[in-house]
């Protein structure tokens, strides 16, 4: 039966430290003491420049927002073993249609923003009904919105059309901060607390898990799996109108490539972060580690002298994004592979 | 008849666009830009030929762009050292199947998702050679240009070729019982298995395969240019997958086959020049692409519906 | 007097785990034979043929191949020895042509082989022909009906050369006229010299096309006789044979005279259930007999709203209902405990607390606000009440053995406190002490007032737990007897051998 409870309580906290998201926080805070100690420097005037600087940690923080949101928008969407390739695309469109309506259509910022926010979540609505009252898959569908939402913002901008001079009011959103923190770290914190409590603590969460583990079974329990899938979507285009918003916040302007490649780095948060490609386990808080993990990489990167020198930071962070994701992926189905591989090689008890 | 419905229809729309140019916009069809077309089409229907395998199989490989640009490079700067054609091209196939294997191991061995896996390949190449190239152009030697044959003829060659190709790979698939295999393994791995085909095998070497065909569709683009820019092949994997999936291949796997890939491919590959010569600008064009996916999948998609009702 | 025969099974024995589902089986097949095995559902006739076909090893007896001693089958040297089996759901590939699948099935061909298609196609043809079927080699198996992709699996068999080929309840989806077709393919393996093993509980086709037949029984074969020295009684003697006895919680009250559940002429043609009427009353367990097939599953999905009815009326405590989805059924009242544990009932990888609360979530957790402490108290009781043997509510559905799962997916119904529980196969594949603890749950819950419909292939298990029996055969209801009815009774309506719809 049960164990007594001291013993079970013992268990349990040795189990939580050796959890995933507790390997990666140790991963995170090695790779973080790394880039301090070998990308902080004292330059001539006896300044500390460089990685340890706390301007630099709230650049991260501020770069960090935008993938950090599309991550925690794909979280509830890969925990129902669904995937959403679309979302880098939807911030290009929704930056865009952020800065027509503000700047073609002179609407102002907050009433932009509310609508840019409504018409994300009707974006993600279209990969909701697609996928679900079709029962089409999601990796076709959100591969052709990919190519329709950044095809529907480079149209709309001619190709070459930037939106730019937004008032100084609303770029305090992304430049300035508030309370000590970046302003749009806030409003990630608060997005964060959302979708954590949403994945975590309510009906939702346990449906969506359910579904990722056995959608038959979430059928056959009575559970509107249909619903369910449709508000994961349409709350990952939501999500992303946010980023959107934000992103034009701290550029000052809004482009129509706005967030491209961004699915690959949320897509290596959310797995990093222990969430399985397969459905049904996975965590925000996993997320966001490994949302800090990514970030702390790209940034650091940055402040390395050799990176520097070869002016090759981004290419650097890409590639060791790619590296990352596959060992992650590997990481994850090796359990599995070494239980095949013994239970082949050993005799099976009849 | 019945059975090519899906593949007869995009050939019925593809007729539908070639007569509406013929009527809107007859210069269309003169034959020097055609002919630029299709040769510049050439790489890109290779590739959807071993696109349409590996969806057949149930899979999928964005990293194909990237696996483009990669090969492009390697093989211009052989050329551009002075390696001769004859071992260029091996080289580019070589290096595309290496790169397809890598792909392959992870997902048929591994058994993880191909999406995800070849996402991250995509990225890691085009990172990588970004890094190491720095988005430097590589000047390729006049010997590689066409072949070393004049414009006119090299572009009938890169077309013949193509063409040839794919009838070759369309009647292999049919009367091959490697192809076959793939078609098996799509349907239903399992029953697959039981029959006494090897899933994994089969989806490995499609893999290669693709990778292959990569290499060799980077050296027909390789003959038409001067010089190879960092970002060739950038975007080939939505143009081919867009190209197979219009044509009838199901993302399900097990249906469809090559003739449907290269009507969808030609179908796709006049929205371009149609949208010049209607007026319309051109950076529609990836809103129409995605457009042009989605209609093709649902269409697919309330077909299975009625079907199973 | 007769030569060594085509396959003889000796002693044979098979056991699972703790489940000995073979006890000693003496079979013997002759060429150009047709011998039907018969037996109810258990008796050991899918283990048996399991063995033959090489899926199982059997743990003790022999098996005899023309005379050859044979040990250690495998599924593909039992296909290469000529052993072939027809199952009722073909394993065919859905995209490609028939002439493909059979070439598939057929030839071991090498990858770099060149396929030659008008032989393929020639080839099936002739197959087909043979069959008297009219199925094109180039049609997509996906296109053909259910019955057409059975003929195609016989084309395979026929193909592939089987001396021996077993037939698992081949005419449950055809038509009369299929029917006929069948027949005739059979008789005609029959004169080529091929041994059948047909299985089915159509007594008339068994008296029609068999030579001999074998009954099953508990895993023993029970008599083998020569279809025309026994008749229909004798034959459903050897099936039933011993007394009932096994003990059943004594049903603790009469159920109340209030109706609870009515159906009125319910039928859905997708799944073939047809013209099904009858009532339950509060506080009843009516159970639903018949043979696998039968439709009792199809029913039960009608009810939960999985595969709606598109005729007739379903009334639950006067409301007339509307089953459009799962969701609709469990708003209404209804709870299906489903009769495929692993696929549609616990959750392995969730936690048992997490199964629990699965299907209340809108009464459990109005807000959507989940409530850890009270999900765990509410867990801690159902563990108590049903005496669920786990390491607490924390543990996953993976880690409980087969009869805690059953009372843990009980469990989570019962929290919807529904109006009508339906119960498909609750104690399949459950071992003894959970039986009787889940029989004892489901007799409480009557006493309480629930109206409940226990589906069981199990005849003891039916006859001794339910109020009423109603049992049904090709999709309809053939007849609703009393409960503690004789098994001989049961079984002779489900196999529709006496008098038609009583209602």
């Amino acid at each position: 039966m049960s164990a007594s409870p001291s013993t079970q309580t013992r268990r349990d906290w040795k189990a939580l430290l050796t959890r995933h998201e507790m390997l990666l926080l140790y991963v995170l805070i090695a790779e973080w003491l790394f880039f301090y100690f070998a990308g902080t420097t004292t330059n001539r005037r006896g300044v500390v420049v460089g990685f340890g600087t706390l301007d630099r940690q709230f650049d991260i923080l501020r770069h960090s927002c935008e993938i950090g949101l599309l991550a925690l928008a794909l979280t509830p969407v890969i925990i129902t073993a669904g995937i959403d390739l679309s979302i880098g695309s939807l911030l290009g469109l929704c930056a865009i249609l952020f800065g027509k309506l503000w700047h073609d259509g002179g609407l102002p910022i907050p009433v932009a923003a509310g609508l840019t926010l409504a018409l994300g979540a009707l974006a993600g609505g279209l990969n909701a009904i697609l996928i679900t009252a079709l029962r089409l898959p999601p990796l076709i569908v959100t591969l052709g919105t990919y190519s329709l939402f950044r095809g529907l913002a480079e149209a709309i901008t001619h190709g070459a059309i930037t939106y730019t001079d937004f008032p100084a009011s609303f770029l305090f959103v992304g430049q300035e901060r508030w309370l000590g923190l970046p302003t749009q770290a806030w409003i990630f914190l608060g997005v964060a607390l959302g979708v954590g409590l949403l994945v975590h603590r309510t009906t939702f969460g346990r449906a969506f898990r359910t579904i990722g583990f056995s959608p038959e079974g979430a059928r056959y329990a009575g559970l509107p799996v249909a619903r369910r899938l449709a508000l994961v979507y349409v709350l990952a285009g939501l999500i992303a109108a946010i980023a959107a918003i934000i992103y034009t916040a701290r550029l000052g302007q809004a482009k129509a490539d706005a967030g491209t490649g961004y699915e690959l780095f949320a897509i290596t948060a959310v797995v990093l972060g222990g969430t399985s490609i397969f459905g049904g386990s996975g965590t925000v808080h996993g997320t966001l580690l490994g949302v800090a993990a990514i970030a702390v990489l790209k940034n650091g990167l940055a402040c390395l002298p050799v990176v520097m020198r070869m002016n090759a930071a981004e290419e650097m962070s890409g590639l060791l994004t790619g590296a990352l994701l596959l060992l992650a992926l590997t990481a994850g189905v090796l359990p599995k592979i070494l239980s095949r591989f013994r239970a082949r090689h050993h005799a099976p008890a009849p | 008849m019945k059975r090519f419905f899906r593949e007869l229809s995009v050939l019925g729309a593809l007729a539908a666009v070639l007569v509406g140019m013929a009527i809107f916009a007859p210069a269309f069809f003169s034959p020097q830009p055609l002919l630029s077309l299709l040769t510049r089409e050439a790489p890109t229907l290779v590739v959807a030929c071993g696109m349409a395998c590996v969806i057949i199989t149930r899979q999928i490989d964005i990293s194909v762009g990237s696996m483009f640009s990669v090969c492009s490079v390697c093989a211009g700067l052989l050329a551009a050292r002075g390696w001769p054609l004859l071992l260029v091209l091996p080289a580019s196939v070589a290096l595309g199947a290496l790169l397809g294997a890598v792909n392959g191991l992870l997902v048929a061995g591994l058994r993880l998702p191909s999406i995800v896996v070849t996402l991250a390949t995509m990225v890691t190449l085009r990172q990588g050679l970004n890094l190491v190239r720095q988005g430097e152009f590589v000047n390729l030697p006049d010997r590689i240009q066409w072949f070393g044959l004049s414009q006119m003829a090299g572009q009938l060659v890169l077309v013949g070729a193509s063409v040839v190709f794919l009838v070759a790979l369309a009647l292999a698939m049919r009367h091959v019982a490697a192809g076959r295999f793939v078609y098996a393994v799509g349907t239903d791995a399992e029953a697959a298995r039981l029959a006494g085909i090897r899933p994994q095998l089969v989806t490995f070497l499609v893999f290669i395969f693709i990778g292959a065909l990569t290499g060799l569709a980077a050296m027909m683009n390789l003959a038409q240019s001067p010089q190879v820019q960092p970002l060739s092949g950038a975007g080939l994997e939505l143009k081919v997958i867009a190209a197979v999936v219009v044509g009838g291949v199901a993302i399900s796997g097990g249906r469809g086959n090559l003739w449907g890939a290269f009507t969808g491919l030609l179908l796709l590959a006049c929205v371009s020049p149609a949208l010049i010569h209607l007026h319309i600008e051109a950076y529609w064009e990836k809103a129409i692409q995605g457009a042009i996916i989605l209609l093709a999948v649902v269409a697919d998609g309330l077909r299975t519906r009625r079907l199973n009702r | 007097m007769s030569p060594a025969p085509l396959l003889a099974l000796r002693q044979l024995v098979k056991n699972y785990g703790g489940v000995r589902a073979l006890r000693g089986v003496d079979f013997d097949l002759q060429a150009g034979e047709v011998h039907a095995l018969l037996g109810e559902n258990g008796a050991g006739k899918s283990t048996l043929i399991k063995v033959i076909t090489g899926a199982h090893q059997p743990n003790g007896g022999t098996l005899t191949l023309a005379g050859q001693r044979v040990a250690n089958l495998t599924p593909s040297t039992a296909r290469a020895l000529g052993i072939a089996c027809i199952y009722q759901q073909p394993a065919l590939f859905p995209d490609l042509t028939v002439a493909e699948n059979l070439a598939l099935r057929l030839e071991a061909t090498s990858a770099s082989s060149r396929i030659d298609w008008p032989a393929r196609r020639a080839r099936a043809e002739q197959w087909l022909a043979r069959l008297g079927a009219e199925i094109s080699p180039e049609a997509e198996v996906r296109s053909l009906s259910m019955p057409e992709q059975q003929l195609v699996e016989i084309a395979c068999a026929l193909g592939a050369g089987a001396r021996i080929v077993i037939m698992d309840e081949p005419t449950a989806s055809l038509t009369q006229k299929e029917q006929r077709l069948l027949f005739a393919v059979v008789r005609d393996l029959r004169k080529n010299g091929v041994g059948v093993i047909y299985i089915s509980h159509r007594l008339e086709e068994i008296f029609a096309l068999a030579d001999r037949v074998t009954v099953l029984r508990d895993g023993q074969s029970v008599g083998t006789h020569a279809v025309g020295d026994i008749d229909e009684a004798g034959l459903i003697r050897l099936m039933v044979g011993r007394e009932v006895a096994q003990i059943y919680p004594a049903a603790e009250s009469t159920p109340g005279h209030r109706v609870a559940l009515s159906l009125r002429a319910v039928g859905c043609r997708a799944s073939g259930v047809h013209n099904v009427s009858f009532e339950v009353r509060s506080g009843e367990i009516f159970g639903l007999g018949g043979l696998v097939g039968a439709g009792r599953t199809e029913l039960a999905r009608i009810l939960f709203g999985i595969t709606p009815a598109d005729s007739g009326e379903i009334t639950l405590h006067g409301q007339r209902l509307t089953l459009r989805s799962p969701q609709a059924a469990v708003a209404q009242g209804i709870a299906y405990v489903p009769e495929d544990r692993r696929r549609h009932g616990v959750v392995l990888e969730l936690s048992i607390a997490h199964n629990l609360t699965m299907a209340i979530h809108r009464r459990f957790f109005p807000t959507t606000w989940l409530r850890f402490g009270a999900e765990r108290a509410l867990a801690l009781d159902f563990i108590r009440d049903l005496a669920v043997k786990c390491a607490g509510p924390d543990a996953p559905g993976g880690s409980l053995s087969g009869g805690n799962q059953q009372k843990v997916s009980l469990a989570r119904w019962l929290a919807t406190k529904p109006k009508l529980l339906i119960l498909d196969e609750p104690t399949q594949g459950v071992d003894v002490g959970a039986k009787s603890e889940i029989h004892k749950i489901i007799r409480r819950l009557a006493k309480e007032g629930l109206a409940v419909i226990l589906i069981s292939s199990d005849l003891p298990e039916v006859i001794g737990m339910s109020d009423r029996i109603g049992v049904m055969g090709g999709g309809t209801l053939r007849a609703i007897l009393p409960g503690g009815s004789a098994p001989h009774d049961v079984m002779a309506a489900a196999l529709g051998t006496t008098e038609r719809g009583a209602a």
